[in-house]
Order: C-alpha cells, then sequence, then structure tokens
C-alpha cells in the first residue's frame, strides 16, 4: 500500500496532468476550425474520448466480472465495481457533450438515432448495475450477482446495437475509420488532435482505477479492522 | 438425460398444479394486461392514429408489464417458506430448476397472451385471424426471450429486499432489442407483410434467446448458492 504511494500514483498522475495539457492545447490552439459546423466541432475531440472509455471501461466490468464468477476473489470483484462507476461517469459525459453539439448542427438537443438511443440504454443498463450493487449488502452475494449482471449487460450491447441501428440511424458516419483506410475522412492535425486526446483520457481511465481501487481495499480493509477490534467480544 | 428431463417436468408440473389450485398468478397477469391496453386506448385517440400502428407497441408493453408481474410472483412463491432451500436440496441441478421455471413461467405467459389476443382484436379492430400463424412464431421467440432472461434475473432479484423495484429495473433496459424487433415484426405482419421480410429481426430475436439462455445456464449455478 505504502510503496504504491510512493511510486505509482505520482508519475501516472504528472504524466496525465502533462497529456491532458498537451491535449487541451491542441483542441484549443493547434487544429483548425471545422468548415461547415465551426467551433463547436472541437467538442468532438471530448465526446470520442468518454465514449471510448465508457466502451472500455465497460469490456473491462465484463472481463473482471467473468474472471470473479471463475476464480471467487474479491480483487475482481472490485476492479469491476471501480470500471462500472468510471463507465457510467464517462457514459453520462457523453449523453451530454453529444447534445451540446447537436443542438448548433442538428438544431435539436436529442433525436431518437441508432447511436444515441443505444449509448442511452447501455447508460441505463450500468445504472441498474450500480443500483444493485448499492441495494445489496456487502459480501459474496452481491459480488455474484453484480458479476451475472455485468457479463448480461455486455453481452447485450452488440443486440442492443443492431436493433436500433436497424431501427433508425443519422449519427456522422465514422470518419477516423473509414473503408479507405485510417484517417482518410480527416485533416491531418485532427487526427492528431483526437489521438492525443484519446491517450490522455485512457491514462485518466487507469489513474482514476487506480485511486478507487485504493479507496475501496480501504474500505474493506476498515470492515476487518472494525469486525476484529469493536465486534470481536 | 432422462432424469434431467424428470427433474425440470416436475417443477413444472408442481408450479402448474399451485396455480390450477389458486389462480393467482394467472388472474393477477390478465387483469393487469387488460388494464394497460385500457389506459393506453385512454392515452390515445383511436379515431386519429392508425390502430395497426400503434396496436403492435400497446400489446407487447402490456405483456412486458404483466409479465413483470408473473416473473416477481414465480420466485417469491418459492422464497415463502423456503421453498426454494427445499428445491435447491433436492438432488436436481440447479440449470433444470431454472428450464423449470423459465418453462412455467412461460406456460403462464403465453395462456395469458391466449386470452389478450383477441380482446386486443376486439378493442383495436385489427384482424388477427389472417396472420394468426406468423403471429405465433414472433410471439413465441418474444416470450422466450422475456423468460430467458428474465427467469435469471428474478431469481437473482428475489434475494434482494427491494426485489419488485429491482426486477425491471434490471430486467427493461437489456430487454430493449426483443422490444424493438417484436414490436416491429408484429407491425409488419398486421400491415400484411410476410414474416419472410422480416428475417433480420427474427435473428436478432433468436440470437438474444439462445445467448440468455446460455448464459443462465453458465451463470445460475452461482445465483442459486447458499
Amino acid at each position: 500500500m505504502n510503496e504504491d504511494n510512493e511510486s505509482g500514483p505520482p508519475i501516472l498522475i504528472w504524466f496525465t496532468v502533462l497529456m491532458f495539457i498537451a491535449a487541451i492545447s491542441a483542441i484549443f490552439m493547434y487544429v483548425p476550425t471545422e468548415k461547415t459546423e465551426g467551433i463547436i466541432q472541437r467538442i468532438m475531440y471530448f465526446h470520442i474520448p468518454c465514449a471510448w472509455l465508457a466502451f472500455f471501461a465497460f469490456f473491462i466490468v465484463f472481463v473482471c466480472s467473468i474472471l470473479f464468477l471463475w476464480k471467487k476473489d474479491r480483487e475482481w470483484d472490485i476492479y469491476a465495481h471501480a470500471s462500472a462507476e468510471i463507465g457510467v461517469v464517462f457514459c453520462s459525459l457523453v449523453l451530454i457533450t453529444g447534445p451540446l453539439w447537436a443542438k448548433p448542427v442538428w438544431g435539436t438537443w436529442w433525436v431518437w438515432d441508432a447511436r444515441l438511443t443505444s449509448t442511452l440504454v447501455l447508460w441505463l443498463i450500468y445504472i441498474a448495475y450500480l443500483m444493485l450493487r448499492m441495494r445489496t449488502d456487502a459480501g459474496s452475494m452481491r459480488a455474484r450477482y453484480a458479476a451475472v449482471v455485468g457479463i448480461a449487460g455486455f453481452l447485450d450491447i452488440p443486440i442492443i446495437h443492431f436493433s436500433v441501428l436497424w431501427w433508425r440511424t443519422f449519427h456522422p458516419k465514422p470518419k477516423m475509420i473509414t473503408s479507405e483506410g485510417i484517417g482518410t475522412g480527416m485533416a491531418n492535425e485532427m487526427v492528431i488532435t483526437l489521438g492525443i486526446s484519446l491517450f490522455a483520457f485512457t491514462l485518466l481511465y487507469f489513474l482514476m482505477m487506480e485511486q478507487r481501487i485504493a479507496l475501496e481495499k480501504m474500505k474493506d480493509e476498515i470492515d476487518r479492522l472494525k469486525r476484529e477490534k469493536l465486534y470481536s467480544n | 438425460m432422462r432424469e434431467y428431463f424428470n427433474h425440470v417436468k416436475a417443477i413444472v408440473w408442481k408450479d402448474c398444479v399451485t396455480e390450477l389450485k389458486t389462480w393467482e398468478l394467472f388472474s393477477t397477469m390478465f387483469v393487469f394486461a387488460l388494464l394497460v391496453i385500457i389506459i393506453f386506448i385512454f392515452s390515445i385517440n383511436l379515431s386519429i392514429v392508425n390502430s395497426y400502428d400503434v396496436g403492435p407497441g400497446i400489446l407487447w408493453v402490456a405483456f412486458i408489464f404483466a409479465g413483470t408481474i408473473g416473473l416477481n410472483r414465480s420466485f417469491m412463491l418459492e422464497k415463502e417458506n423456503g421453498c426454494l432451500q427445499g428445491l435447491m436440496l433436492t438432488p436436481a441441478d440447479r440449470t433444470a430448476l431454472y428450464f423449470g421455471k423459465m418453462i412455467s413461467n412461460m406456460v403462464f405467459l403465453i395462456l395469458m397472451e391466449a386470452m389478450i389476443l383477441p380482446l386486443f382484436m376486439i378493442f383495436f379492430n385489427v384482424d388477427l385471424v389472417s396472420h394468426l400463424g406468423p403471429l405465433l412464431i414472433v410471439i413465441f421467440l418474444g416470450t422466450l426471450g422475456f423468460c430467458a432472461l428474465g427467469t435469471l434475473l428474478s431469481s437473482l432479484s428475489s434475494h434482494l429486499k427491494t426485489r419488485e423495484i429491482m426486477l425491471p429495473i434490471l430486467l427493461y433496459p437489456l430487454l430493449v432489442p426483443v422490444v424493438i424487433g417484436c414490436v416491429r415484426m408484429t407491425g409488419e405482419i398486421l400491415a400484411g407483410k410476410a414474416l419472410a421480410t422480416q428475417l433480420k429481426w427474427i435473428g436478432s430475436t433468436a440470437c438474444f434467446d439462445i445467448i440468455y439462455i446460455g448464459v443462465s445456464l453458465l451463470t445460475i449455478d452461482h445465483i442459486l448458492e447458499e
């Protein structure tokens, strides 16, 4: 624990801070303003990394849930819990930055487009996951139930994706990875800025994970000490 | 294998006998579904909107709301008097328990749906008889998906203090693909299109059914564990 505090976090924190300075200066100074959408297009450099992090975090929940049911080790439960919380935060940010962009560009805050709908459903799934965790007493039961929901929730994502895609879609087509190759739909500066931003946000994810895991372990430790010192006789 | 089927059969039989004695679950689900449909009829003006457009959605909302009541009730009955404990002490496999509960949930739900359909036809002035075959396939696929996931989640939520609230919160977001698919298919069938034009929806709903039966079989051991 102490070793972590001395060597682990500071490097990661400083690296993340540096990357964010780089990302923000790239977003506001380096990258040119998009021709048709104007200044508002810069929100994309926050929107896409948040979306990527949300999906990544939920994938980690899925993997950790499987590992928990397999190994029955509290460690994996903590990871899944931490990742789900971070995922919900970034998923909320996606749902906030999206309408902010859509209002001036599409003229409306919200349309029932495939990607918006599936992100909203995804958000609801993991809100339910966190509620389940909140409403259940700590212990192996909570961990097992949460893991089952974590697995069931992630496996639903592809089916939700396709069903709302066939339902309706207006979202801008992917520009980064198209059939012509990676990054051909965008100017070089934009690709670089997006890359820096993605990297900065990914670092932020690991930083938050580290903090959240340490917090949860501290809680466990307090519980253990309470049981030992307070309730023993 | 034969023994396994006997276990499943015994659980389904037990649920049916209990139900035949009280008719509690079935009557609640049926009246509730009917009420949902009637409330929707009050909230929309059928002389303005086309009942072929709104009908399928209302029908499925009624099925799913009433089905949720059924799911909640079915595991609550097991929790009372420690019946679930008793079932888990029997040498039956946990997956047999799951299949038994799922099939009995499905039987009640399908019975309820069979009673609701004629009323739906009368209230909405929709012709179902000429499309009955494809419609039944769609209803079967949707109900299977609902019960596959619903039984898993209700077995999980029945252990919680806030079980009646948690089940719909967990279930409905996950159920979105089934709802979209089934409403779309029902709408197209009522509009007179062949089911064969809806292959992608059949595929996605069937995938959902298979995935969630699979997930349940793999994880039910971890839920029913005390």
